[in-house]
């Protein structure tokens, strides 16, 4: 079915695959080793919200004077009425009213419930209100344009890179390609849905020559042939068949519960789907679009918020067996304008939210500190400023998943912030 | 001094400069020589394109909708019909939304999408579509995300990118500010005084004109501290020359039934409109110039497209090149297309002079075989390599979408990337080979592939021999000799008798897989 808006269109994913147990096969042709039998590792989730989240929307300081001056009240959470949003608890400021998005009933669950920590005011360090450079610089996992000029890789290349344990890593998309995350890593496999199975085109005789004509072409493009037919392979042979031989459709552990997350269903379903077939996955990245709300936010955001909340919780119950091994992280490239434009839509902005929400994360309880929204505290007087690195985050995200510190080379240059303790500890039982 | 080529470098050349060509188009480019295609190519009339246009005049597409309440169901063949239709004839798409089902809302963008997919493949002016392509993808606008842009989709294609593709770049500037499409996709249309909309300012500079790279971010408000600015020529812009842009925008919009005032509406014709009250008059600074309060009429928004226009000489010839040379780009071609560029600011074909630069250049000749192909470009080169007769249809549009090229449907400005790992990945791959094979084996109801006709049954040797030389302008024997082993066809026996069916599926295996292979990936 054809998506009908443009804010559920850019919905992918990228799932790494690796794998860190006994009894691997290899596959030839990628040097590819995957675990056989319940091979469930950690599994980090890593959800790009495309376009720049209004954080000051989806979590607002819902009685601050300057912001209800700043804005029109449809682009704020209101405090009373029907459409009041969630009060939350240990929010950043005690004197503020916190609010989360009326829509957001199932994070305010998991926030309440202590799966779901909540990070305002994150971001880029540096002042970047353009998309594309802010999204380079948090895929190269850098905050400068110099060192964006000088990184040739993504955070994630490097962190997999340092992986002694994990043999290698596949890459599956929705919207074509690996995300730049896993710029350096070739061990990458895309797949934007599973429905009709994952084979070659003309099985089996195709399955035959392609094997042939790519099995010494040079370059980009023979790598790529090679890659791909055996990621389709392991991906293919994985799948449940009917006596007929046709894949299975996907049977999510609830009935119906994706049904409205819209198209950010599909690519959650995919993750949840290759998690359970024990193929080894261990990082996915998913992208979400649509958040570029520049006119018309109220209804664009409504909507957003409810597939937002619904898929993430949809895919959080889908996965409760691996609860204390699963982590997902979900990051914007900004946050948007402290005022609203006469649009009914705010433009380009810096601080954001960041969610992590995973079963060893402390939950239910806001990191990081509220830089306020007065004149002097936002940035250049226009913009909630960025309170949080955003590498602080994924560094104990990646710590956490890693069970160890991270290397040094996985954000060049970042010294860190002061620990925010998003973990109850910094490890994950791996397996 | 006319270039010969053989024709493995000819059909290179096509496949980067267009959408690649037939054999008899190989064989008479090699004969005339490169810059005399170019010279011709350069200068494209409709007239002699007899073949596509009647193409376009027959092509029927499915369109398909249940009845309801206030219409009656439809399952028909229907001609396209939008495409000559000026934009405030098919507006009542959009203002009669309620008497028809969105199937005919979303018409107009389905059918500038199959035209497009055919004139890749037949048009004979491959380097006019090829140069269409690079400007819908940088002046981008998603006619999936907008029924509006949907519907407006028709104009802008022909009125705009079409009218200006070989032109002159201001010109296609004020044209895409001005255009329903973009006021749209980039919300400029609501933008008001008081609170400007910054979308489309913003991506005007970014993407548009200057480029990132003179993204002063950290300049933010400080703009004598931009390189250049005392002089009056920054080298690039602050995020204060966004908001300011975008005020001098304010105004420009779209007739679409909007209220002015208590009084005043909007007519509902889809066509541009400057509106005096929705301007921001007040004086502005951007780019270091100052504007004087109260401009007349669309004053303030051209000086800026004015100013905007004076800068992207390297980013855009560096972006051409890019595209059109696909290997390495020589300090010398980038410097010569820049200053012809910057030389021929003035004249109505600016980018077609740029464009002879580029393609006569060493690094062009040297790029052969350097550029993979995107998803349209290796169905159209395709088609053209093996003679096939396509109509398109949604099924292989879709499968253009599955290997990473949804025509007119990529959600963020930027448009689509022109990176080749974009193109690659294991899906991508995957889409890659059925595109071919479903071309071939008409799994979407483009049409049969009956080889037989021009090549009678040949010995599987001999057919692979063919279709390579028809698609790379050679046949290796290596890779004959893997293709034929690959399909596990003996080389000299006869695929079958002329006239059977199955010689005809064999045929249409054999082709396809001959496009299947890694050297037609790329050009």
């Amino acid at each position: 079915m054809r998506p009908s808006r443009r804010d559920i269109l850019r919905a992918g994913i990228s799932v790494g695959l690796g794998a860190a147990l006994d009894g691997l096969s290899p596959l030839p042709g990628l040097g590819l080793a995957f675990a056989e039998g319940n091979a469930a590792g950690p599994l980090l989730v890593v959800l790009h919200l495309r376009g720049g989240a209004d954080g000051l929307h989806l979590l607002s300081p819902a009685d601050d004077p300057d912001f209800v001056a700043a804005r029109q009240s449809e682009l704020r959470v209101a405090t009373t009425g029907a459409d009041a949003g969630h009060r939350i608890d240990h929010s950043p400021d005690e004197r503020i009213d916190f609010r989360l998005h009326p829509q957001a009933n199932a994070l305010f669950d998991l926030y309440r419930e202590g799966h779901l920590a909540l990070i305002p005011a994150a971001g880029l360090a540096a002042a970047i209100r353009s998309h594309f450079v802010a999204i380079d610089m948090i895929e190269h996992g850098v905050a400068d344009a110099a060192a964006l000029a000088r990184s040739d890789s993504g955070w994630l290349a490097r962190y997999l890179r340092g992986q002694t344990k994990a043999t290698s890593a596949l890459t599956v998309a929705a919207a074509g390609a690996p995300s730049g995350e896993y710029l350096g890593w070739g061990k990458a496999l895309s797949v934007p849905d599973l429905g009709g199975g994952f084979g070659v085109p003309g099985v089996p005789p195709m399955a035959q020559l392609l094997g042939k004509v790519y099995a010494d072409a040079q370059g980009a493009v023979g790598a790529a042939g090679r890659d791909a037919l055996a990621a389709i392979k392991l991906v293919d042979e994985h799948l449940p068949r009917d006596d007929q031989g046709k894949p299975i459709a996907y049977q999510p552990a609830q009935k119906g519960a994706y049904d409205l997350a819209g198209d950010f269903a599909r690519p959650l379903k995919v993750v949840a789907q290759l998690a359970k077939l024990d193929v080894g996955l261990s990082v996915a990245t998913v992208d979400f679009g649509g958040w570029d709300t520049h006119e018309n936010q109220p209804g664009r955001f409504r909507v957003l918020v409810e597939r937002l909340s619904v898929g993430l919780s949809a895919f959080w119950n889908d996965l409760a067996p691996r609860h204390d091994r699963l982590t997902i992280v979900v990051q914007t490239e900004f946050g948007r304008r402290f005022r609203s434009n006469r649009s009914a839509g705010t433009d380009h902005g810096r601080g954001s939210l960041m969610m992590v929400l995973g079963g060893k994360v402390q939950g239910g309880v806001c990191y990081g500190s509220w830089p306020g929204l007065k004149a002097k505290d936002l940035d250049e007087g226009v913009d909630l400023a960025v309170a949080t690195d955003y590498r602080q985050v994924v560094s104990e995200v990646l710590a956490a998943h890693r069970g160890g510190p991270v290397a040094k080379d996985v954000f060049p240059g970042y010294a860190g912030q002061a620990r925010l303790g998003l973990f109850r500890d910094d490890r994950l039982s791996h397996g | 001094m006319a270039q010969r080529w053989d024709a493995a470098m000819v059909a290179a050349a096509l496949g980067r400069a267009g959408f690649g060509g037939s054999p008899d188009e190989v064989t008479r480019v090699a004969s005339i020589g490169w810059e005399d295609w170019v010279e011709e190519q350069l200068r494209p009339t409709d007239g002699v394109d007899s073949d596509c246009q009647r193409r376009l005049r027959q092509l029927k597409l499915r369109i398909k909708y249940n009845a309801a309440e206030k219409w009656s169901g439809v399952d028909e063949m229907r001609p396209l019909k939008t495409l000559d239709q000026p934009i405030e004839s098919i507006w009542p798409l959009i203002t009669k939304r309620a008497e028809m089902d969105g199937a005919e809302r979303r018409r107009p963008r389905d059918e500038v999408i199959a035209a497009t997919i055919l004139r890749a493949c037949y048009s004979r002016w491959g380097l006019r579509e090829a140069l269409v392509g690079f400007w819908h993808d940088h002046f981008n606008v998603d006619a999936y995300g907008s029924e509006q842009v949907a519907v407006a989709l028709p104009s802008y294609d022909r009125d705009v990118i079409r009218a200006h593709a070989l032109g002159n770049f201001r010109g296609f500037l004020e044209a895409v500010a001005t255009s329903a499409a973009m006021l749209y996709y980039l919300s400029n249309h609501s933008s008001r005084a008081g609170a400007a909309n910054e979308n489309y300012a913003r991506e005007l500079f970014e993407l548009h004109t200057l480029g990132r790279d003179a993204y002063f971010n950290d300049r933010y408000d400080r703009w004598r501290d931009v390189p250049g600015a005392l002089r009056g020529a920054p080298e690039g812009y602050i995020d204060q020359d966004v908001y300011e842009a975008a005020r001098a925008l304010t105004g420009w919009t779209v007739e679409d039934g909007t209220n002015i005032d208590a009084q005043r509406k909007l007519p509902e014709t889809g066509r541009f409109v400057y509106v005096e009250s929705w301007h921001d008059g007040y004086q502005k600074r951007v780019l270091a110039r100052e504007f004087d309060a109260f401009q007349p009429a669309m004053a303030d928004g051209r000086k800026v497209l004015d100013l905007v226009a004076e800068h992207p000489a390297r980013f855009l010839c560096t972006k051409l090149c890019r595209r059109f040379i696909g290997g390495k780009v020589g300090h010398d071609t980038l410097a010569a297309a820049i200053e012809t560029w910057t030389r021929n600011r003035a004249r109505p074909d600016q980018i077609a002079r740029v464009m002879r630069v580029i393609l006569t250049s060493k690094d062009f000749a040297q790029g052969a075989g350097a550029k993979l192909r995107r998803p349209l470009n290796l169905a159209a080169a395709f088609v053209r390599g093996v003679g096939l007769d396509v109509a398109p249809t949604e099924g292989l549009a879709n499968t253009l979408a599955g290997a990473g090229q949804r025509l007119f449907g990529w959600p963020t400005p930027m448009g689509l990337p022109d990176d080749p790992r974009m193109f690659i990945g294991t899906n991508a791959m995957r889409q890659r080979w059925a595109l071919l094979l479903g071309l071939a084996e008409n799994w979407w109801g483009t049409g049969v592939f009956d080889a037989t006709h021009a090549m009678g049954a040949p010995s599987p040797h001999l057919a692979v021999e063919r279709f390579l030389t028809g698609l790379l302008g050679r046949a290796d024997p290596t890779l004959t000799a893997s293709i034929l082993s690959g399909l596990g066809m003996p080389e000299s026996v006869s695929v079958g008798l002329q006239g059977a069916p199955d010689t005809q599926k064999k045929l249409a295996r054999i082709a396809a897989a001959c496009g299947m292979t890694p050297a037609f990936q790329a050009a």
